[in-house]
């Protein structure tokens, strides 16, 4: 079937969605549009217009704190998750062992349970256990829900990769590990930052496991907008999440560049 | 071997070990094996309201999303046009974007002289201030949009691997597009339509960020029940009885999920 506005049937499901994605795009729009507003309080459609909030919002030290905080924590949190999560790739694909489909399973079955049902056990494990403290506890959780998305994203392009360029390096001399990181690793490399990017996201938006495990002292920024929010609308807070709706269509455009940069090759 | 082992240690350390022993303490309170917890939760009809109003509000997310999501599946994949993929990237976007930003911009628009309320009055639906925030209806609204980008993302590959010359079939032997789409392609995606509501479903019972702003302490869900009982009341062995609860719950629904996907070759999300 074509979609066609000249038709009833086209234009009914076009107009159908038009208000889909004036459902799905509307409350990101009053983010943005609402911290414009020359009033003291957030309003939408907004009063007047002034950057001034956008301002606030870089000159705000518990804003910039909850920045750095989660910066912090996802840049950790995605160059282990990358480490431990592409050598595991790595082994599940090309040395397969008994049980290793099992064990990829196993391993991408965080994907789909509940976090908060990990954020409940993990918190009750530091704290009986008296494991880490602080925003390490935060760091080792996210490492535990960053590894399989490095996973799901490593795992294919490395299915994709021919042998034969690793046979050939061999054949030539080089050893196994000369080959891992001048033949294998340039081939993989844009899944590897798609991988990393991926857990860097996910760790920097996470919110369930934050809340559970971040220390009161240093909480990441989702956190420290979440327990804003529950206290008033300052339109500095609608700025800082409008900043990092940006920072989202960065990010998202930086993603999509590796991934199609990984497809066309 | 030695590469997945680190691998392995996360996965027990930090994954399987703490789930198990919090599915232990559940049962060993006061000490011993037994199930006082799970009776405490099962026996108490506020608890029991807590469960059944959690499953409603899955079911209706789940529903909410299906009726959105699956119109702008098909749209964007019967699309020929230079602007499907990037009404793809637009739907998908949203997900990007930290949950808690998503909840504050419903929070803005529910506010009792925020914008729905005072169009809604403006257009004569209503006399008085809606109050949609601190409701059940409100946390519905805000999370179906959350989930929206996930159920579009699992039925628009399905849709895509049918085949359009059936409904064009359907079409040249006399059926209006409409009774085609609901004819064919809604039957052809059938298994598409189950994985992505399972899914949604699994995800909306455990939701925890957009109902504890939107629904605030007024809408009890298992999420907010599991915070509470954790964080506030320090009731571990409740909190992990409560937690085990939602976990089978979302372990049987994924696991259906799993199947489907599986027999049907439906791209994982």
């Amino acid at each position: 079937m074509i979609i066609s506005l000249r038709h009833p049937f086209g234009l009914m499901l076009t107009a159908v969605c038009a208000l889909v994605f004036v459902y799905l795009l509307l409350p990101l729009v009053v983010i943005v549009v609402s911290a414009f507003g020359d009033t003291g309080y957030l309003a939408f459609p907004p009063k007047g217009l002034t950057f001034k909030w956008y301002q606030a919002a870089l000159a705000n030290p518990r804003f910039i704190d909850g920045f750095l905080v989660s910066v912090r924590v996802g840049a950790v949190v995605a160059s282990i998750s990358v480490l431990v999560g592409v050598a595991a790739a790595y082994a599940i694909v090309r040395r397969p062992f008994m049980g290793s489909s099992l064990l990829e399973a196993l391993f991408l079955s965080p994907l789909l349970l509940p976090t908060l049902v990990l954020a409940v056990a993990l918190s009750i494990f530091f704290s009986a256990h008296n494991i880490a403290s602080g925003t390490n506890r935060l760091i080792l959780a996210h490492i535990a829900i960053c590894i399989p998305y490095v996973l799901r994203v490593t795992i294919p392009v490395l299915r994709r990769f021919d042998v034969t360029l690793e046979e050939a390096a061999m054949n030539l001399g080089a050893s196994p590990s000369a080959t891992f990181f001048f033949v294998t690793l340039p081939v993989i490399q844009p899944g590897v930052i798609a991988g990393a990017t991926l857990a860097f996201i996910m760790s920097f938006d996470e919110i369930d496991l934050a809340i559970f495990l971040a220390s009161p002292r240093e909480s990441t920024l989702p956190v420290t907008i979440y327990s804003a929010v529950q206290l008033g609308f300052e339109p500095s807070l609608a700025a800082v999440s409008a900043w990092l709706i940006l920072l989202t269509v960065c990010a998202m455009a930086l993603f999509q560049f590796l991934i199609g940069r990984r497809t066309n090759s | 071997m030695l590469l997945v082992a680190p691998a392995v240690l996360v996965f027990a350390g930090l994954y399987a070990w703490p789930l198990l022993s919090m599915l232990t303490s559940s049962f060993m309170e006061p000490q011993a094996f037994n199930f006082a917890s799970y009776k405490r939760f099962l026996f108490d009809s506020y608890h029991l309201m807590t469960l059944a109003r959690t499953l409603f509000f899955g079911a209706c997310v789940t529903v909410i999303t299906l009726l959105c999501g699956f119109p702008l599946a098909f749209l964007l994949a019967r699309l020929e046009s230079r602007w499907a993929p990037i009404l793809l990237m637009i739907t998908t976007f949203p997900l990007w974007v930290s949950a808690i930003v998503r909840s504050f911009g419903w929070m803005v628009l529910f506010h009792r002289n925020g914008l729905i309320s005072n169009s809604l009055q403006s257009i004569g639906l209503v006399d008085e201030p809606v109050q949609l925030m601190y409701t059940l209806t409100g946390v519905i609204i805000a999370l179906a949009q959350v989930l929206l980008p996930l159920m579009v993302l699992t039925l628009y590959p399905v849709i895509r691997g049918i085949d359009r010359d059936l409904e064009n079939a359907a079409m040249n032997l006399g059926a209006t597009p409409g009774l085609a789409v609901w004819l064919i392609t809604l039957r052809l995606a059938r298994n598409g339509i189950a994985a992505g509501s399972l899914l949604v479903f699994a995800i909306s019972i455990s939701a925890f960020a957009t109902p504890s702003l939107v629904g605030g302490a007024r809408v009890q869900l298992m999420a907010t029940a599991i915070y509470e009982q954790t964080l506030e009341l320090l009731d571990w062995p409740f909190a992990s009885a409560i937690s085990a609860i939602v976990l089978l719950i979302a372990l049987i629904v994924v696991v259906l999920y799993m199947r489907i996907v599986q027999d049907h070759e439906i791209p994982v999300r």
